[in-house]
């Protein structure tokens, strides 16, 4: 091994120096980080800028913030969390955004390990170490090596800690295990994005054999002229193959241009700054490729097929396509429109799911609940606070907890009850909170009552939930004994069950200990509806005088619900845009198809015409046809959608049902967006003029 | 029956008009078997359609008994075209997709009739053709004759007044042409209706009970009676 240096984690912290108090976002990062990584510093060495446990690098940015620039940032003091001074040791440039790895700071891994005594422990697996092997080394080989290494720190009978490497360009893109093994991450998105995009071109080339061959009737004299005068079939091959290259080209050139356009929307909506990498010969030999397959592909089906006409048949005008040409013609047109009505389906699920995530009743009322971080004076003042708070307008309730009531992370096996099984592993949600936390969360209680200064014994009082209730099995709970990390006391509440967590994840058993005191955590502000805006303003200013060393920060509960389900809005939204484009295309497929019949039949609908049909019953013989193909489409679709959706959807504990109507809506729009297309070829057909159809000559 | 007065029919080619037909007066009686000859693009198919009500002229006035054809609402035309007129092709134009029993029926079909009176009807005509064992066969399955005899069959499904063939026989070898052009007659005579048939024969045309020739969309001659207009 070269190099190794510990990495966590993500944190907003508030610094002071030169009379400037700034919240920024850093991390901790070991001795060896700057060998490693190589993030280029402006001032300072890589050798020695996280070497002294009070060391810490600020980005370009930070020390223009601080200190006016990176020249005069280096060597100077700077105070962290109104605690500690920390030395200037290096300034790295500010980190570009595309870096999976962010920080405006990174201060030394002692101080983590010093702020963290928890972080000591050997069964502690949160934060990640970076590793830098010698070169030929085999990193199989070493992994091996260190798998059983905790094993001589750490034994825990339920309890085993594996090491194990992964190399760090597929930490971004691998990044879910399950049983220590690995299960998936973004590639998931990227894998099902890439099919679909494949999808959508290989329907796009059907399109093309559809149109091309449905035209090709009109261009069955062409065809004809040209073998009579003398073309072999492999040059009439070569022809068309090379009339679909020069399409594929120019289509590849608009979708350039398109994408050169639409790529800043798209960053915009998936928050990333893609650009296309034009310059890159890989990219440029890629698409070239890509278009050349593209090409060959739509070419060839057309290119066989026409080029075998008999040229006298063709010349006569008596070329019949075989109902085997015909039905895989139309399997084509329903394999699109499984696929378009699967992502309209897909669509109407994730919407459905994202509308029940902002319905669904979370147990604890999210509206008009500020979350204020608990740090530097305000924990010793709290009291304080919270009664000068009582007493602003539109502040109808205070409290605090020692985690985000959005996200309750923390959980512990370190609950014991009277007949408990003694091999029981479960495990508790668990936080601190302060007097009054239900009435502020606005949480029912089931029994019992909130905790509360009026009662000194509540420093010994649990509250729990419904959940926990139900696996501890006390009939009349309140006033039982429960132990909570060694500390006996007992239940003085039953909360209704309420989701501290995503809907992915089921109700956890939860403990509630009184924690007015604890050294860390948040301020809850429950504000009257329609007072925000004078609470918050009424809450700075306490917040600077009780405060003045930390500037005045606060979120809404409602904001950080909403950050908990990005990455679903994010596929909604590109699930919306891949239907669109699916549907777009399908239909396009399907006007092919309506065409191509449409000329077939004329001959047909000219007879039927002359035997006194009117155009309404011809709009509807040409059109029932088509029905038929997207119901049979939607009838292969359905079964599809639902594996795939039902498995979407049992990620998330809570979720709605899928249920008939969703089948039912995505066939109605895939049915009359079919019909819209067809109406217009079914229009002219009904209309068609028999003397000109029947015309034999 | 059917008067037409002053039909003329023309497209326009770089800006010249391009007659097709050129001042047709032509009365025809119920129960007359007429015949238009001519050679190729003297407007016989032409003429044909328009007294089919397949086809306008730019010009002209058609009364088809006694109502003025042109002066009257889309779906009444329609009506009594569906009801009063068949139709004949060289080409048979039968619907490949449907066998013959369906292609017989089809007409009755779009006249709303119900299904019991079909299945009578298109037996009945069956019988008289002597095709009930060729019911279930698809056109391409049959000889130019018995495609003809179903194209025949069909047109007279539904009980026309008035049935137009345009060229019938021209696919068809002499003997075969023979039989349904006898045919024609023995319906013509025993049945009373009124046909007028497209043809290059002179032979053809000698089934008939009157003939006219057209050359370049002008009416020729009036063999075996003169029309009185």
């Amino acid at each position: 091994m070269k190099f190794a240096a510990g990495y966590a984690w993500n944190k907003e912290a508030t610094f002071e120096a030169n009379n400037k108090i700034i919240k920024e976002g850093g991390n901790y990062g070991g001795e060896d980080f700057f060998r490693m990584f190589s993030f280029p510093l402006l001032k300072g060495r890589a050798e020695t800028a996280l070497e002294e446990p009070l060391a810490i690098a600020l980005s370009k940015k930070m020390a223009e913030d601080f200190f006016g620039s990176a020249e005069k940032a280096y060597g100077q003091t700077i105070r962290f969390q109104n605690k500690k001074d920390f030395k200037v040791t290096a300034v790295f440039d500010n980190v570009p955004s595309s870096s999976s790895l962010k920080f405006d700071y990174l201060l030394n891994w002692e101080e983590f390990l010093n702020e963290n005594e928890w972080a000591k422990d050997w069964g502690n697996n949160a934060p990640e170490t970076y590793l830098v092997l010698r070169e030929g080394t085999d990193a199989k080989a070493f992994a091996k090596k260190i798998t059983a290494f905790i094993e001589n720190y750490f034994k825990e009978p339920n309890f085993k800690v594996r090491l194990d490497l992964q190399p760090f360009g597929d930490v971004y893109l691998h990044s879910t295990f399950k049983d220590g093994e690995l299960s998936g991450g973004r590639i998931q998105y990227v894998r099902l994005f890439s099919v679909i995009a494949i999808f959508i071109l290989l329907i796009a080339c059907i399109n093309f054999m559809n149109l091309t061959t449905a035209r090709s009737v009109r261009r069955a004299k062409e065809i004809g002229v040209r073998k009579v005068v003398g073309a072999f079939r492999i040059a009439l091959i070569r022809q068309f193959i090379g009339e679909a290259l020069f399409f594929v080209f120019l289509a590849a050139i608009v979708s350039l241009v398109l994408v050169a356009l639409v790529m800043p929307l798209f960053n915009e909506l998936t928050h990333k700054q893609l650009t296309v990498p034009f310059a890159d010969p890989r990219f440029l030999l890629g698409f070239a490729g890509l278009i050349l397959l593209t090409g060959v592909v739509s070419g060839s089906y057309p290119a066989l097929y026409l080029s075998s006409f008999n040229s006298i048949s063709v010349l006569k005008g008596t070329i019949r396509f075989s109902t085997g040409a015909l039905w895989f013609r139309k399997g084509l047109v329903v394999f699109q429109f499984v696929l378009s009505i699967v992502l309209i389906i897909g669509t109407i699920v994730v919407s459905r799911q994202i509308d029940y995530v902002q319905r669904i009743n979370l147990g604890y009322d999210r509206e008009n609940l500020l979350y204020v971080p608990l740090e530097g004076d305000l924990l010793k003042n709290y009291a304080l606070f919270k009664n000068k708070a009582m007493a602003l307008l539109g502040i109808q309730q205070v409290s605090r907890i020692t985690d985000n009531p959005t996200n309750i992370s923390n959980a512990t096996g370190g609950v014991q009850w009277e007949g408990k099984d003694p091999t029981s592993m479960v495990q508790f949600a668990q936080a601190a909170v302060g007097y009054d936390f239900t009435g502020t969360l606005k949480i029912p209680l089931v029994q019992g009552r909130d905790f509360s200064k009026d009662f000194p014994t509540d420093s010994a009082g649990y509250i729990i939930n419904e959940t926990a209730l139900k696996l501890i099995g006390y009939k009349d709970p309140v006033g039982k004994k429960l132990v909570f990390w060694q500390m006996p006391g007992m239940i003085i509440g039953v909360i209704k069950d309420c989701h501290f967590s995503s809907l992915h994840d089921p109700i956890r058993p939860i403990v509630l200990r009184l924690g007015e005191t604890a050294d860390y955590g948040r301020v809850l502000v429950r504000t009257e509806r329609g007072k925000t805006r004078e609470a918050l303003a009424s809450l700075e200013r306490i917040s600077k005088e009780l405060n003045p060393k930390f500037p005045f920060t606060y979120s809404f509960s409602d904001d950080d619900y909403q950050k908990l389900y990005t990455s679903e809005k994010l596929v909604g939204k590109l699930s919306n845009a891949f239907a669109f484009l699916a549907i777009f295309i399908s239909c396009l497929g399907l006007l092919g198809l309506a065409m191509f019949t449409a000329e077939q039949r004329t001959r047909e609908f000219g007879i039927r015409k002359v035997l006194g049909a009117s155009a309404r019953s011809l709009f509807q013989l040409l059109s029932k046809e088509f029905i038929v193909l997207v119901l049979l489409a939607l009838l292969i679709a359905s079964p599809l959608a639902w594996y795939f959706m039902n498995s979407w959807l049992l990620d998330y504990a809570y979720r709605v049902n899928l249920s008939w109507w969703m089948f039912a809506l995505a066939g109605s729009a895939a049915m009359m967006i079919a019909l819209l297309t067809v109406s217009l070829q079914a229009i002219k057909a009904a209309f068609v003029n028999p003397v000109k159809s029947l015309r034999t000559e | 029956m059917i008067a037409l007065q002053h039909i003329s029919k023309w497209y326009n080619i770089g800006g010249k008009p391009n007659f097709v037909l050129k001042d047709i007066n032509l009365n025809i009686q119920e129960g007359e078997f007429l015949s238009i000859m001519g050679p190729s693009g003297s407007g016989k198919s032409t003429l044909l359609n328009i007294i089919g009500m397949l086809d306008l002229p730019n010009e002209g006035r058609y009364d088809f008994f006694g109502q003025s054809v042109y002066d009257m609402k889309e779906k009444h035309r329609q009506d009594l075209y569906k009801k009063n007129i068949g139709f004949i092709f060289q080409a048979y134009h039968l619907i490949d997709e449907l066998n013959v029993y369906e292609n017989i029926e089809t007409p009755l079909l779009y006249q709303n009739v119900k299904s019991s009176e079909r299945k009578a009807m298109v037996g009945d005509m069956l019988d008289r053709f002597n095709i009930v064992g060729k019911k279930d066969l698809f056109p391409s399955q049959l000889s130019g004759g018995q495609q003809q005899l179903v194209g025949i069959a069909r047109a007279l499904i539904a009980k026309p007044r008035l049935l137009l063939a345009d060229e019938p026989t021209g696919n068809l070898n002499s003997k075969q042409g023979e039989e349904i052009m006898q045919l024609f007659k023995q319906l013509n005579e025993e049945e009373g209706i009124t046909i007028i048939q497209v043809t290059h024969s002179e032979k053809n045309a000698e089934y008939g009970s009157r003939k006219i020739d057209l050359l370049d969309g002008r009416i020729q001659q009036h063999i075996k009676e003169n029309i009185s207009l």
